[in-house]
């Protein structure tokens, strides 16, 4: 199968609904399908062979969404390329996962121009052919480890098996008004192309200020509000009198930043905040539609589909998670390693440490993997611990979250240096080229030597209370 | 006492050299949001503030008047830094 038949059946089914409300401008679900075969049409002269891998480095709007169905019309593989990447971590992602191309809004040295708007730039990638038999259409970068695979494989078929899965949960509808606020370059699949395969509308609402996002809801009657912890945080502090009568569900995808935030929001709205388990190699594996306010820790029940295991459980009944069941990752892309050879079994384990309670209520209790959680945007340590490392003044760091009461982490930096701490500036400036400006720590702390574990000697990952 | 133009100083250099691009040329009046200030540049430019002032602005305190330019974000930080 392919996604877009996804798009022509909503397009077959509701031709004048509103697909995508940005601003002022509306586009119906019959306009959509158009401009992806306009857009497909375009591309199609450019020789990418079906089986390519093209980056799609556009910010937030509807011009992403039509440009990866495009791509998926012609079985071009689609990944991401964040807006906000520096020109390094482009090319990290470009040379990992070998793209033959990529897109993007403005013209560059050695660019063609497909459509107004919408450049394409080649690169001289070895071809790939491992895996041509498998029916690709996503691959989302992952930095993680270094030493670790990076890029998470996924077929057509995998995608819809997530979206059905997922939306046992969500149960979205063509009655459904999304008000959505997240950067589409990580969140698309369990989100925008359910939102479109089910008939919804969506308003890209994505704004820095509570007010904007309570008009959008107001304006346009949203059910559905999905946003990060930290829009949640700034509509619990509202003092307006706007209310959201329409609100069905608001769903936070990672840890809410706080009690206090969760009960804010419930105060300020009447309305719960609902945790989900999204894991990249999985899908939504649970979500806390059925008891959000006395649970509000818990990501709820698994779905269905899924079976869960507990490993090598403590006193406290907390293990490794893992699960199995349907929309699991097709591979790894760099170096291509296929599920089976992850998970021979058709258990993934995820890493995380999870408890059940007596009522079958699922809850993270920490990760084995490390990564720091800034808002909402995950970020792992060692990407930025091998940043810092290539600065010349830099012996070793280390990279960990610090907890803040209202970010959930921020993320800080311990350094061995070379010689005193006149390198700092020049250090920073380092981290400015070379990283996204959200991964860039907030804290540099100089020390005379890194905190390491006393069994493995690897260096300890958890803030140390004198630093 | 820190006065107001050294609020708005080192906002101005924050900002220039950590949140917009170098083509974009930022004064004390620019609007923010219109030069594509986003939630991440908030959360960057709060925790800028709470590092050098020690102290968080409320998320109650941050909506369109505050956020209109990089002056009437220095009066709301002198305006917190006096009632403490």
């Amino acid at each position: 199968m392919n996604l877009i038949e996804l798009l022509d059946e909503s397009a077959a089914a509701w031709p004048q609904k509103p697909a995508f409300i940005e601003g002022e401008s509306l586009v119906t679900y019959s306009a959509l399908a158009t401009r992806v075969r306009e857009l497909a049409d375009s591309l199609s002269g450019l020789s990418l062979p079906p089986g390519s891998r093209v980056g799609v480095h556009f910010p937030n709007g509807v011009d992403y969404v039509v440009l990866t169905f495009a791509l998926w019309k012609l079985q071009i593989i689609v990944v991401p390329v964040p807006v906000e990447c520096t020109d390094g971590e482009a090319l990290d992602i470009i040379q990992s996962l070998q793209l033959d191309a990529v897109l993007g809004p403005t013209a560059r040295g050695g660019s063609i121009p497909v459509e107004p708007g919408c450049h394409l730039t080649r690169f001289n990638s070895s071809p790939v052919t491992v895996h041509s038999r498998k029916n690709l259409a996503f691959i989302r970068f992952t930095s993680g480890t270094t030493s670790a695979r990076k890029g998470v494989a996924l077929t057509h078929e995998t995608i819809r098996d997530r979206i059905v899965t997922a939306n046992k949960a969500l149960r979205v509808t063509s009655a459904d008004t999304i008000i959505w606020t997240l950067p589409m370059s990580h969140h698309f699949l369990v989100t925008i192309v359910l939102y479109i395969a089910h008939g919804a509308a969506v308003v890209l609402a994505r704004h820095v200020l509570a007010a904007p996002i309570l008009e959008a809801v107001r304006r346009w009657n949203g059910t559905v509000l999905y946003a990060s912890p930290f829009h949640y945080a700034m509509l619990a502090q509202d003092r307006s009198d706007v209310a959201m009568p329409s609100v069905r569900l608001a769903v936070s995808t990672t840890c809410p930043l706080s009690e206090e935030v969760t009960c804010d929001f419930r105060r300020r709205f009447n309305l719960p905040l609902s945790q989900a388990l999204g894991i990249i190699e999985l899908g939504m594996v649970s979500l806390n539609d059925s008891d959000p306010v006395r649970r509000w820790t818990s990501v709820g029940r698994p779905l269905p589909d899924f079976e869960i295991r507990l490993l090598s459980p403590d006193e406290t009944g907390a293990g490794e998670l893992a699960i199995r069941g349907p929309g699991m990752f097709d591979a790894y892309a760099a170096p291509w390693t296929p599920r089976e050879l992850v998970a021979p079994d058709g258990w993934f384990h995820t890493g995380d440490i999870a408890r059940f309670d007596a009522d079958g209520y699922l809850y993270l209790v920490s990760r084995k993997v490390a990564v720091i959680n800034l808002a909402g945007r995950k970020v792992f340590p060692e990407e930025i611990e091998a940043v810092l490392d290539r600065h010349p003044a830099v012996r070793e760091s280390r990279v960990y979250g610090r907890p803040h009461p209202h970010l959930g982490e921020v993320i800080e930096a311990e350094l061995v240096l070379e010689g005193d701490a006149s390198a700092l500036d020049s250090i920073r400036a380092h981290c400015r080229a070379h990283l996204a400006s959200y991964k860039i720590p907030a804290r540099l702390h100089v020390v005379a030597a890194l905190p390491r574990t006393s069994v493995t000697g690897k260096i300890r990952r958890e803030p140390v209370a004198s630093a | 006492m820190t006065d107001v133009r050294e609020i708005e100083s080192s906002l101005l250099e924050f900002m220039r050299r950590e949140i917009f691009a170098p083509d974009l040329e930022l004064t004390a009046e620019t609007d923010l949001i219109a030069s594509g200030f986003d939630s991440m540049s908030l959360v960057r430019v709060l925790l800028f503030i709470e590092t050098t002032h020690g102290f968080w602005i409320p998320q109650g305190e941050i909506n369109a008047g505050t956020l209109k330019s990089v002056r009437s974000l220095a009066a709301v930080v002198l305006r917190l830094k006096h009632a403490r």
